[in-house]
């Protein structure tokens, strides 16, 4: 009996992908069918406790920013008005849940409660609130099982926000648990990169649509054959700690450098902006409102004019005080919300409103 | 009921609620990578009451839906699992399995051995595979055995385990 288990696991180790794929799809849509709705259950009880604690958070930080909305909404709409930005993420996604497992491989590879019944396919970039978390490994039915950036095989190709650098993104061989990071390699000698740059996704290969947060350079690792280095990288999600992610569903995306405000990542260039109150992190079926377009990575991936000096060298009127940029007090132009230009969700999906966080499981594929 | 058929129906409680553990409570309590596994808790105290043929079935089959959950390199848990099966009920024949601190001792072996397996049939590098090994493993083999112990001792009647050294 021993002989004969071992020899089938050892078959079933070596068997191509195609045939353990189709046999674990065809376990967790029959015999696992009921583990996996216990766990989805699970977490969705764990997550709800979780949301009323945003919820409650959001609803704080809500009164806080309403008080000084006026003044927001005006700056918004100058700079949106300046910088030309009016359209967001165009790319359908489906929200989905991850089931983790009490597995040492767990952050390499997740389980997601999303299939090809929700759109879900292979290949499909996986993306969380602070950036990349991988790609769709396959997809079953119901479930699909996703490869994260821990994982040894995964590579993304990759450059600076300021557009200084390309090369590929892959996981670290050593570091691991909260210590885990990646390395951006094949960085040209010549072309250095100070330590705190954003790397993005590059949308070289078809894969990863442009613009997508990797991570964050800290220094160099080392350099190979002394004609390229290669980077250290701060990654900018963990895999092993998010629970709900967004997978992009749409095919031959180009861009969707739009959906990920650079201020967002790089805090410390916008010392002019007036401090944005902090709501909790939002992500659920991703039509939330996002925060007030400031300045974005355009399309190459660069950061457009935002607050460039005019020719006496100063600073665009920006952020004047409330008084010089008072809202008009006549009949208000009714402002569109923050992602007004993005497509309409399916009927599935939640309406945009103002309620930061639709229930799990909403999908907009 | 005649006492085959009872300690049947005793072993399907038991693993239906180890099942109800691992799937529907630990998501909600514990820290992923950490969270006690009752799926291989109860496969090892299941080996160590059977023969080393049903042990390595039982996990083979555990390891299988491991597999198809969580397929990291399909196969792997498959294997690790097989053989935790087959060594834990052979440990029945070295020490003294009504024991509750043999069998969580069982436990936590059998864990870190299991992953031992699974890191290295999935192809984890060096630097990865030494500190998993090294910290996490033993941390989830501990937790598991102590979560191990407690369910021993709720269900001493059935599992018929001693509490003394």
């Amino acid at each position: 009996m021993f002989v004969g288990c071992l020899i089938l696991a050892i078959a079933a180790l070596f068997s191509p992908e195609r045939i353990t794929g189709g046999l674990a799809n065809g376990l967790r849509q029959t015999i696992l069918a009921p583990l996996v709705w216990l766990q989805e259950e699970a977490e969705l009880g764990r997550g709800s406790r979780a949301r009323l604690r945003e919820l409650l958070a959001e609803r704080d930080s809500a009164a806080y920013a309403a008080q000084v909305l006026p003044s927001l909404t005006a700056e918004n709409e100058r700079l949106r008005n300046l910088l030309g930005l009016s359209h967001r993420l165009r790319t359908p996604y489906v929200a989905a849940e991850v089931l983790h497992q009490a597995q040492v491989t767990d952050a390499r590879m997740l389980l997601l409660n999303v299939g090809t019944a929700q759109g879900v396919a292979g290949f499909d970039p996986i993306v969380a609130p602070d950036g990349l978390i991988g790609v769709i490994w396959n997809a079953s039915r119901t479930s699909s099982v996703a490869m994260t950036w821990a994982h040894p095989e995964f590579r993304v190709s990759a450059f600076t926000a300021n557009g200084s650098a390309f090369g590929i993104v892959a996981a670290s061989t050593s570091g691991v648990g909260s210590d885990a990071y990646l390395e951006f390699r094949g960085v040209p000698y010549r072309d250095s990169v100070v330590p705190g740059t954003v790397v993005l996704s590059s949308g070289l290969g078809g894969v990863y649509p442009k613009g997508i947060p990797i991570g964050t350079v800290v220094g160099v690792i080392r350099e190979e054959a002394g004609w390229a280095r290669v980077y250290r990288v701060r990654p900018a999600a963990n895999p092993g700690s998010t629970a709900h992610v967004l997978v992009l569903t749409g095919r031959r995306v180009g861009s969707i450098a739009d959906a990920y405000p650079v201020d967002t990542l790089e805090p410390a260039a916008r010392p002019d902006s007036a401090p944005l109150p902090k709501l909790a992190p939002t992500l659920g079926g991703g039509n939330e409102p996002k925060a007030p377009a400031r300045a974005r990575v355009d399309s190459a991936g660069k950061v457009p004019a935002r607050a460039k000096p005019d020719s006496m060298g100063k600073p665009p009127a920006r952020a004047k005080p409330d008084s010089a940029v008072k809202p008009k007090p006549k009949p208000k132009p009714k402002l569109p919300p923050a992602d007004s230009a993005r497509p309409a969700p399916p009927p599935a999906a939640p309406a945009p409103t103002p309620a930061p966080k639709p229930a799990l499981g909403d999908s907009n594929p | 009921m005649n006492g085959s058929r009872t300690a049947r129906v005793h072993l399907a409680i038991i693993f239906g609620t180890l099942i109800l553990l691992h799937f529907y409570v630990r998501p909600r309590l514990f820290d992923t990578r950490l969270a006690p596994d009752f799926l291989l808790f109860g496969l090892v105290v299941f080996a160590m009451r059977s023969g080393p043929g049903a042990g390595a079935l039982a996990g083979f089959l555990v390891g299988l839906a491991t597999d198809a959950l969580s397929p990291a390199k399909f196969g792997a848990a498959t294997l690790a699992d097989t053989i935790v099966g087959y060594a834990a009920a052979w440990g029945r024949a070295v020490f003294f399995a009504d024991n509750v601190l043999v069998n969580a001792g069982f436990v936590a072996v059998g864990l870190w051995l299991r992953d031992l397996i699974l890191l290295m049939a999935s192809g984890t590098p060096q630097g990865q595979l030494l500190v998993e090994l090294g910290v996490y493993s033993p941390l989830q083999a501990i937790i598991t055995a102590a979560a191990g112990g407690l369910v021993l001792l709720a269900f001493r009647q059935w599992f018929a385990v001693r509490l003394d050294g």
